[in-house]
């Protein structure tokens, strides 16, 4: 190793930077959205601003801008440093950078112009779904290169989440779009009927499973012991909870066709995984509060840690949401009400975007090298942040049980009592407490982004080396902890630097 | 004063624990007798549809899985606290722990009126601030009984909001899969 060789960390702030720029977007756009179920004119007749076209661009924009500028972020930063090498093609990974964010701009500008394939979380059209896969290649490359010119025997349990990431949802994307085009903005999917419903949601849930989940669990297992300043609490469990979740989350995907004209063993299939796999996501909670619970004197200094804690009670409120309401009794109430709009914001809002809030505020401010410009405004974040989750879930859960018994009402000629509009109607208290909690959420992501963009504003990433490992780190398979860089603890894991 | 309250259980006060304990029956038995009075004389309802009404065995046994609910909420919360305090180096005797939860659930039990006009929307409303206060109560009250330092008492109170989250939802849960297999509103499964 040279001195003069240094990680590659102007590429991580950049997307942190794009990252951001589609959180503070997604979420007005969904804000929007919230808006117009309650007073619909805010469309103003346009076209492309109606809610079937808003609708993917909020999901879409969250999801791939937010969530993937994120994901490739943190997994660009963590592998570098797990594997005590720069990153490997960092040119490529400019490439993958900046490429990702013309797909995401271009592919949203597409979704409000009207061309979708109608696939939910799939909606863009086949040329975007080419430039997705030869980009995602690219970060395949550039991470699974990095981490096979590692410096250390180890490969760090963050590092699989990521790696698991990169490989599933690649399988997922390409199987899912395999379509027919006919002209530059349509094709045909080449599955029909109950099989293309089968592969949609074997793609749907496991873009939840792979990306929502295992993506930000990548980022958890790096950035919680680092903030933390402890070692895993059980490396053995996270390992055990990785291949776990992977074997199990893979056959979830028919619990979001509960009564469909799919088979009914599938269903019950898809119903018993979903209940099992209960047992991996909580091992994962139980192993991130216990290794949060020994840095509690951090807390007072330290806001990145709170979200932290509240992303992990969260993610254990929606992965016990999520495998109760893939019971059939419970998910045909359930099921088309906004009860599931409230469970997806539980993860999305509580988990993810309070996961990656409290990554940013950690890295940030050490890439930069400066302190973070505000820790006041971080506070008030964090509070705006707890408000906004708790109003949103809350406000769909009432709206949600009271359409579940409304749409499963009949009379006593066994006609549906209730009209689709009587329904939608009496929704308007409940889509106000939603917007209220969608605002109060906004703020403080835009308060998130004042705060870190002044606190980049100006500066140059630290120039950082590899630091000199220990050979028995070097060549060891008995610490994997210590791959954070430092000595190992008796007994579990080490501490990190 | 909320504070004192928790300082006095903290000091093991016997006299106020004991006061407080006696609470604890009428604030669990609360919201089932509301829920009962509510929907006898108003019926559920649901928006702006015509009001639910439940025969009597109905309304009995609804309230009666609620007030069970509420109980074995009361008491599993306890006994979690009671199993987490090992964890986060916390010291408190299971009555100490108990009269903390009911100081805590006071707000939400009291809000429980809004039940007289099951209104669902209303009911939201009302509990909303409740349960903020309830929570309030909860990080303010528990470094104090629990005699740890606030910003652990900051870690094991979210583990306890976590799993209240996770009961609440569990009961939501079970009333879906109840109404399904016939038991509350008829429901066309």
């Amino acid at each position: 190793m040279t001195n003069r060789e240094v990680y590659h960390d102007g590429v991580v702030k950049r997307l942190v930077q794009f990252s951001i720029i589609w959180a503070v977007l997604g979420m007005l756009v969904g804000v929007w959205l919230a808006a117009e179920l309650i007073w619909p004119g805010l469309d103003f007749g346009q076209f492309w601003l109606s809610f079937g076209r808003l609708r993917p661009l909020h999901t879409n924009g969250i999801i791939f801008g937010f969530g993937v500028s994120a994901l490739m972020a943190t997994a660009f930063y963590s592998v570098q440093r797990t594997s005590n090498v720069p990153l490997y093609m960092p040119r490529l990974a400019w490439i993958v950078c900046y490429g990702w964010q013309v797909v995401v701009l271009t592919g949203g500008l597409s979704l409000l112009a009207g061309w979708t394939s109608s696939k939910e979380y799939a909606e863009l059209e086949w040329p975007f779904d080419i430039a997705i896969t030869i980009i995602w290649v690219c970060f395949a490359v550039v991470f699974f290169g990095t981490i096979a010119t590692r410096r250390i025997q180890n490969i760090y349990v963050s590092n699989w989440f990521y790696g698991g990431l990169i490989i599933v949802i690649a399988m997922l994307h390409i199987v899912n779009n395999l379509a027919i085009p006919v002209s530059i903005n349509k094709s045909y999917s080449i599955y029909a009927g109950a099989q293309d419903a089968i592969v949609q949601w074997w793609y749907g849930h496991n873009a939840v499973g792979f990306l929502l989940t295992g993506g930000f669990l990548g980022m958890l297992y790096y950035f919680l012991p680092k903030q933390a300043n402890q070692p895993i609490w059980s490396y053995r469990l996270s390992v055990v909870s990785f291949w776990a979740f992977t074997y199990t989350y893979i056959w979830a995907g028919p619990h979001h066709l509960h009564y469909n004209s799919i088979p009914e063993w599938v269903q019950s299939l898809g119903m018993v995984m979903s209940l099992i796999l209960l047992a991996p996501s909580w091992a994962t909670m139980i192993n991130g509060i216990m290794t949060v619970s020994k840095a509690w004197r951090k807390l007072t200094v330290d806001p990145a840690l709170k979200f932290i804690v509240l992303a992990l009670a969260f993610y254990g409120l929606a992965t016990f949401e999520g495998p109760m309401m893939a019971i059939r009794s419970v998910n045909v109430v359930s099921h088309f009400t906004d009860w599931t709009i409230g469970h997806v914001h539980s993860g999305a809002l509580g988990w993810n975007a309070m996961i990656t809030y409290g990554t940013f505020y950690f890295m940030v401010p050490r890439m930069m090298g400066t302190e973070l410009y505000s820790i006041r405004l971080a506070n008030i974040h964090f509070w705006l942040a707890l408000a906004g989750t708790m109003l949103y879930i809350i406000s769909m859960w009432g709206a949600g049980v009271s359409q579940g018994l409304f749409w499963l009402s009949i009379d006593e000629i066994g006609e549906l009592s209730y009209s689709f509009t009587d329904v939608m109607a009496s929704m308007v208290p409940y889509y106000g407490l939603r917007l209220l909690g969608g605002l109060v959420f906004l703020t403080g992501t835009i308060l998130m982004a004042y705060n870190l963009l002044r606190t980049m504003y100006g500066r140059n990433t630290v120039q950082v080396s590899p630091p000199e490992v220990l050979d028995e780190i070097r060549g060891t398979a008995h610490n994997p902890n210590a791959v954070m860089g430092v000595e190992p603890a008796a007994g579990k894991g080490g501490v990190p630097a | 004063m909320p504070g004192t309250v928790f300082q006095e259980i903290a000091e093991g006060d016997e006299l106020a624990i004991h006061a407080i304990h006696r609470l604890t029956f009428l604030l669990i038995i609360l919201p089932p007798v509301f829920a009962w009075v509510g929907s006898t004389v108003f019926g559920w309802r649901l928006g702006s549809a015509d009001p639910m009404y439940f025969d009597t065995t109905g309304r009995i046994i609804i309230s009666f899985f609620y007030a069970i609910a509420l109980a074995f909420g009361y008491i599993s919360t306890v006994l979690l606290a009671s199993w987490m305090a090992l964890t986060y180096g916390a010291k408190a005797d299971l009555e100490a722990i108990g009269a903390m939860i009911t100081v805590v659930v006071a707000p939400l039990s009291i809000a429980s009126i809004a039940h007289l006009y099951p209104q669902v929307f209303i009911n939201v409303l009302v509990m909303i601030p409740a349960v903020i206060w309830s929570m309030n109560l909860l990080y303010r009250g528990l470094p104090v009984v629990m005699h740890i330092p606030p910003e652990r008492g900051m870690l094991m109170s979210s583990s306890i909001v976590a799993w209240l989250l996770v009961a609440f939802v569990s009961l939501l849960g079970i009333s879906a899969g109840l109404w399904t297999y016939g038991i509350g509103p008829s429901v066309g499964v």
